[in-house]
């Protein structure tokens, strides 16, 4: 299969939002408020922890706040300069950071990080286990939900049994990030097909 | 109702390098919007992070609510259309149109042949099938 006839390209697995398994956004907002925009996302690698922080985003916006975004990966596990000035200089109490990878910060890092914010709106977190901040969700994954992302990726032109679904969330341990290219690949390869009758260029962009 | 269109002339969608693509650009709005344009881009679709190159653009002056304004451009060399099972990249023409970012698409292919590379066996056997 092409490349670009792939349901589980890139393009088309961003347009999966963060789905709540058993809360809401209204409930989620609301205990942020309590905790005065302060605590710590949860989570193993693949269970939404960045998309949850991407939708977060505009919601703080709706709310008058300023959300700035900061990263920190394996590759890049310090902020640049321009970032660390504009940390240290422009944030006031309008601002939440949504800082995602904290864990990539060590401990005297992270406690000079904190005393060089000053006065801000908030600061979420994530890491992929608790600490550093209060826990404020955890976020988790399941067969179900690794199924309707699939299967809605799927507009209904292939067919993913339940069984297929349990392997591929058993295999990846819940990992709903490598599953899903797990899928990619199987498509790539043929090993997976979509129905004769589909023009994949049909699919949803 | 807002409707947008893109007509490619003759309805090629099949060019090579250096050939000029011609088209109609066409909108249907309740008032006359404050911008619109054609571009002229590629994109990369597939597993790893999307990439995307902006050719060209063009901008057509003082836009009515209704109408189709020709366009048109010369192609570039290069890249070429082609897809493999990792990624492929497709050429296209954009219609946007402010305010409100409203966009319509046409997808065509550049290769020297005119027909998208394919990069594996299995792809090639299956065009030829088509």
């Amino acid at each position: 299969m092409h490349a670009r006839d792939n349901p589980f390209s890139t393009a088309r697995l961003q347009h999966i939002r963060y789905r709540f398994q058993g809360g809401s956004w209204d409930g989620f907002l609301e205990d942020l408020k309590q905790r005065r925009y302060r605590g710590a996302i949860i989570g193993p690698e693949g269970t939404g922890k960045t998309t949850l922080l991407e939708d977060l985003e505009p919601r703080l916006r709706d709310l008058g706040f300023t959300p700035v975004r900061l990263r920190l990966t394996q590759e890049a596990p310090r902020f640049s300069p321009v970032m660390q000035q504009m940390i240290d200089s422009r944030v006031s109490d309008r601002h939440i950071l949504l800082f995602d990878g904290s864990e990539q910060m060590g401990w005297l890092a992270w406690k000079r990080f904190l005393w060089r914010l000053g006065e801000i709106g908030g600061l979420i977190i994530t890491r992929h286990r608790a600490g550093r901040l209060p826990t404020v969700l955890r976020c988790t994954t399941s067969p179900d939900l690794l199924g309707g992302i699939a299967r809605e990726l799927l507009e209904g032109n292939a067919d993913l049994t339940q069984k297929q679904v349990h392997d591929l969330f058993r295999r990846h341990r819940g990992n709903l990030r490598d599953a899903l290219r797990d899928l990619y690949d199987r498509f790539a390869l043929g090993r997976m097909t979509l129905r004769q009758e589909t023009r994949p260029d049909r699919l949803a962009p | 109702m807002n409707e947008l269109k893109i007509l490619l002339a003759n309805d090629q969608n099949r060019f090579r390098p250096s050939e000029t693509l011609k088209g109609v650009a066409g909108w249907r709005l309740p008032a006359a919007p404050r911008s619109a344009d054609v571009r002229l881009f590629w994109y990369t679709r597939g597993k790893g992070t999307e990439d995307v190159g902006v050719i060209n653009r063009f901008a057509f002056e003082q836009p009515q609510a209704e109408e189709g304004r020709p366009f048109q451009f010369v192609l570039p060399e290069e890249p070429y259309s082609f897809s493999g099972r990792l990624v492929s990249l497709i050429w296209a023409l954009e219609l946007v149109v402010e305010p409100g970012s409203q966009t319509t698409r046409v997808e065509f292919t550049l290769s020297p042949t005119g027909e998208e590379i394919l990069l594996h066996a299995d792809a090639q056997a299956h065009a030829r099938s088509r």
